[in-house]
């Protein structure tokens, strides 16, 4: 049986356990999977979302992961927050959606969220409107001289 | 814009990155509960693909699917998928009208053939020749028929698509029939719902476009990763239920600490649809939440099911040995509630008695 959040509500079951035993479950697998990564360099990703975790579940997960040396911001398609827990290549990554609700939230195990890595092709374009300004730029300079 | 593009270029050439198209397929992938890693994946998938046709069709229907899906999406994550898609037909959103909205259709039919998705809300009337409900002169069914010819894949958008809904509520005038009657030689996908998730239908347009294939689907043709489970399997009330306890009326005091409305005929236990985890108006609540049972709406039928008030007590075969004995202590308690209800009634009309005499 699985439990959704519904704490905040006030027909919530008050009875309901708030603390479900799912924080210890999901940390003893990021202990293993960044034993193993920093072994092989396998990356990984859990997914938080759909996981039956009570709003005190979240928050002790939360609290036990802390905060680390770095805290990204992203604006695109909506607000991100992304911050390295205070264990070294344990990220928490969390996409904001509609209202500011949280869409999606999850553990990377990496050396940094793929989110926040350059893409080639955005590179790509990037260079080619460089480009385009340098042009414009060096335009300007040789009509002003 | 030209239909060349893929949605990467077509983006980029509008400041949207990369880093949006693997925050959206995230959100998919977790809404969808699709291995780690597909996200990445689904990213790249998208970026490559072309702008996606969509025809949609609306035939004895309410508007409700279409109010659904487009409801104030302010521009955030989760309306992406207009970006993703063409609707290059749908008469209630489209700007044209009449002969130039007709010809708009046959023209992505002709541009895109093979690739084109067709979506359908509402169901199909087949009696006389599908004469009672047309558009342009045309029966439905003969437009549905013409539409999907070479179509990639149908999908029935809401009950009444999906299963013919309350159009085919008995006794079903119109002989409204579900798509997938018609529809025997094309893919055809269900999300039922009156109306369906938002969400469902932004999931599954958005893995065929990135997947090029068709989600998993169960026996009624509905995608597992919306359809897996039941309400009762997600419902925050099922510790009342698990322990007996259940609300007799809508006011008592059950009703007030949260019980569980299995005996004023919530369906949640037989009903496939994953409102109690993705909610409705955007994660505000969901009808249990907000004190109602389920009614079963994305369920064959749900309209001819005996009653939205009446508890589940029949076939209670397929619902595993736990349920039916709770169901059966619901249906020796349901005559205790009977009485008290019958008590309330009682007590309501003497109230009634008294004061009217008291101002003779
Ligand atoms: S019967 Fe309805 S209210 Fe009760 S636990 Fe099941 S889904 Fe929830």
């Amino acid at each position: 049986m699985t439990l959704a959040p519904a704490s905040s509500h006030p027909h919530a079951p008050r009875e309901a356990p708030a603390l479900t035993g799912m924080a210890d479950a999901v940390l003893a697998e990021v202990a293993a999977r960044l034993e193993d990564y920093a072994e092989t360099g396998r990356a990984a990703t859990i997914e938080l979302t759909a996981m039956p975790l009570t709003t005190e579940d979240r928050a002790e997960l939360e609290a036990w992961l802390g905060r680390g040396e770095v805290a990204v911001t992203i604006e695109s398609a909506g607000h991100s927050e992304i911050w390295e827990t205070r264990f070294s290549g344990v990220w928490f990554v969390r996409h904001f959606g509609e209202g500011d609700r949280i869409a999606t939230e999850s553990i990377e195990i990496a050396d940094a969220p793929l989110i926040v890595r350059s893409h080639p092709a955005d590179m790509r374009a990037a260079a080619r409107r460089l480009a385009a300004l340098c042009a414009d730029q060096s335009t300007r300079t040789r009509r002003d001289a | 814009m030209q239909r060349s593009q893929t949605l990467g270029e077509i983006l980029d050439s509008r400041g949207v990155s990369r880093r949006a198209f693997l925050k959206y397929a995230s959100y998919v992938s977790a809404l969808m509960a699709l291995p780690a890693g597909s996200a990445a994946a689904m990213a790249e998938g998208l970026a490559a693909a072309r702008r996606q046709s969509v025809i949609w069709l609306s035939f004895q229907e309410c508007t409700g699917c279409t109010e659904s899906l487009t409801r104030s999406f302010s521009p955030t994550l989760e309306s992406l998928i207009f970006d993703f898609i063409s609707l290059d037909y749908h008469h209630t959103l489209q700007a044209a009208s009449g002969e130039a909205a007709e010809k708009a259709r046959e023209t992505a039919m002709a541009e895109n053939k093979g690739k084109y998705i067709v979506v359908v809300d509402g169901a199909v009337s087949t009696k006389d020749g599908g004469l009672y409900s047309t558009i342009a002169g045309v029966a439905n069914v003969d437009m549905l028929r013409a539409s999907v010819k070479d179509a990639l894949a149908v999908i029935a958008v809401g009950t009444c698509a999906a299963f013919g809904g309350i159009p085919k509520a008995r006794p079903n005038p119109t002989g409204a029939a579900p798509v997938d009657e018609i529809v025997t030689d094309k893919p055809v996908i269900n999300i039922p719902g009156c109306p369906p998730i938002p969400e469902a239908m932004a999931g599954v347009i958005s893995y065929l476009v990135s997947f090029g294939k068709l989600p998993e689907l169960d026996d009624l043709r509905r995608p597992k990763a919306f359809f897996g489970e039941t309400i009762h399997d997600r419902c925050y009330r099922r510790p009342f239920y698990e322990r007996g306890l259940f609300a007799d009326g809508f006011d008592d005091a059950g009703a007030r600490q949260g019980y569980c409305l299995y005996k004023v005929g919530c369906k949640g236990p037989v009903t496939y649809n994953s409102c109690a985890t993705l909610k409705w108006n955007g994660g505000v609540s969901f009808p249990i939440q907000s004190g109602h049972g389920c009614l079963g709406c994305s369920e064959p039928d749900f309209w001819d099911q005996g009653g939205f008030y009446r508890p589940l007590s029949t076939s209670l075969r397929d619902l595993g040995p736990a349920l039916a004995g709770a169901a059966v202590a619901g249906a020796a308690l349901g005559a205790g509630a009977a009485w008290a209800s019958r008590r309330h009634q009682a007590a309501y009309v003497k109230e009634q008695a008294a004061s009217e005499g008291g101002k003779k």
